[in-house]
């Protein structure tokens, strides 16, 4: 059988006009390529196929007809590609898709192919109509974007790498840091206790004493700062109450109770060792001044926010503050430096029994 | 409480923090026996020694040897370790057979309470009560002491 004059007839018949009709001769001048392959016989041969499809191949006609449409296909075609394409045939469903073909020439370009079953009269598919685009270009562009898309991310993962190794890096100096510090506080109240047990001046021994308790205080500050995950903030609460632990556990005096009162209260880590010196100074005046050998009761320490400030009150039931005296010394000192520098109100009251300090230090740094 | 005395080995190569240790075990009526700051040293010691307690610092003037030394004096020398070292968090989770922790920087007190809190879990086989601030045991000796049971009852 002659494929031109099959191939001839076949247009005639999708027309359903004769060759001269305008329909036919659009299609068959159209710059889309097009095929139309006959589903009723074996394997779906191509039946017609217009001179914009044979440009884009490269084939002759003779050498179109007949054959089915996967003659297109290579070795570089994808596979999951030409699945989904014949199991849209085989359901007789319309399908777009784009699919790396072959010319004569063994050259490859994109067809952007696009694929209907044409069903007859009865519903039952006859024909399939095939339409063919060269996006070659497209794909191009496509996969350089893909290509530098791709590189982006490995440039992000690079940083990403970078950054994590500078984290530990970070991280590591930090704990060195802080290793050292902790060494040196330890060696600083070693060197006092040390002396301390040389001295027989009970002046000097209280001297030395008192800064033994001021460096533990800074030495409780920063075995509590890195404890917890934040280590730009610093928890007051767990602060006095491991400093009561070891500030009482010191002094040995069990008639004296201690009552804490703490809400979960946090502050700046800077401003850590200024507070904490501040507290061991009242709490350690509260003590000496407040139960003199002999004189025991209670102490009542709380910890709460009011207003803008967090509030800190030392309240002790002992011998009050003496009415006569100057407040002096340089514990007091200490406290009234600190408490400016961390812009904290100070406050003494009477309280009739016994005294009460409150210290206001402002949430956002002023007052 | 009345613990019989225990023999006590200082491994800390900070002579200062080291005679100061020593004074503070005395006080607790226990009996420094030896003083070492290296790991070798460490060893030697407690082998000849064999004291009920090491005191052991993870930096040692031959690097961080002291986890290793832990590990030997608890295996090897029927003794039982303690870490006093700045960097708690750096310890193994098993903390290497040693009975728990001291952070530095300690305080007196803080040792001294330690110390006292360990001589009578060493003696009697158990814990006198709840664990003092400054003292973190290993899990497997707070189990051994029965830590979990006592608290409910000193509670």
């Amino acid at each position: 059988m002659d494929n031109h004059s099959e191939s001839r007839r076949a247009e005639d018949r999708l027309a359903g006009h004769g060759v001269d009709d305008p329909f036919a001769a659009a299609v068959r001048a159209s710059r889309m390529a097009m095929v139309v392959a006959d589903a009723q016989k074996a394997d779906s041969p191509i039946v017609f196929a217009n001179d914009a499809f044979l440009r884009l191949t490269g084939y002759e006609r003779d050498e179109v007809i007949g054959r089915n449409c996967r003659f297109l296909q290579g070795p570089e075609t994808d596979p999951e590609a030409v699945a989904a394409l014949r199991q849209a045939i085989a359901g007789g469903e319309d399908i777009a898709i784009d699919l790396l073909n072959y010319r004569k020439d063994g050259s490859t370009f994109w067809n952007a192919l696009y694929l209907s079953p044409v069903r007859d009269d009865a519903g039952e598919v006859v024909y399939f109509f095939g339409a063919q685009l060269d996006v070659t270009d497209k794909k191009a562009i496509e996969f350089r974007a893909r290509d530098h898309s791709d590189g982006l991310q490995q440039a992000v993962d690079d940083r990403a790498d970078e950054l994590s190794k500078a984290l530990e890096q970070k991280t590591a100096l930090l704990h060195e840091v802080d290793h050292r510090v902790k060494n040196n506080l330890q060696l600083i109240s070693s060197l006092l206790l040390l002396q301390n047990r040389r001295v027989a001046d009970p002046a000097l021994k209280a001297s030395l004493k008192g800064m033994l308790g001021r460096v533990n205080a800074i030495a409780t500050v920063h075995r509590r700062l890195f404890q917890s995950e934040d280590v730009e903030r610093f928890d007051v609460s767990a602060f006095i109450r491991d400093m009561v632990a070891d500030l009482m556990g010191s002094t040995a005096r069990d008639d004296i109770e201690v009552g804490l009162d703490l809400e979960r209260v946090d502050i700046p880590a800077s401003k850590a060792a200024p507070f904490a010196l501040v507290v061991n100074e009242l709490l350690t005046n509260c003590v000496r001044h407040g139960f003199p050998e002999g004189r025991g009761g209670r102490i009542l320490i709380s910890v709460r926010r009011q207003n803008g400030d967090f509030r800190i009150e030392i309240a002790d039931d002992g011998v009050g503050f003496d009415k006569d005296a100057k407040p002096s010394g340089f514990g007091l000192t200490i406290v009234q430096l600190l408490c400016q520098q961390l812009k904290a109100k100070y406050e003494t009251a009477d309280a009739e029994p016994g005294a009460r300090v409150v210290v206001l230090l402002p949430v956002n740094g002023a007052h | 409480m009345s613990p019989r005395t225990l023999d006590v080995l200082i491994v800390e190569d900070e002579m200062l923090l080291a005679i100061e240790l020593e004074h503070l075990v005395e006080e607790v009526g226990c009996h420094p026996a030896g003083l070492a700051m290296s790991s070798e040293e460490a060893v030697a010691l407690a082998q000849s020694l064999q004291p009920d307690l090491a005191l052991v610092d993870v930096h040692l003037s031959d690097g961080p040897t002291g986890v290793d030394v832990a590990r030997k004096i608890s295996s090897d020398c029927g003794g039982v370790a303690l870490f006093m070292t700045a960097n708690v968090k750096r310890l193994p989770e098993d903390f290497a057979g040693a009975c728990g922790v001291i952070g530095k920087p300690y305080s007196e007190h803080g040792v001294k309470t330690a110390l006292s809190y360990l001589a009578f879990c060493l003696t009697e086989g158990h814990v006198p009560g709840p664990v003092p601030v400054g003292l973190t045991l290993a899990p497997a000796y707070a189990a051994l002491w029965g830590l979990g049971e006592a608290l409910p009852e000193s509670a």
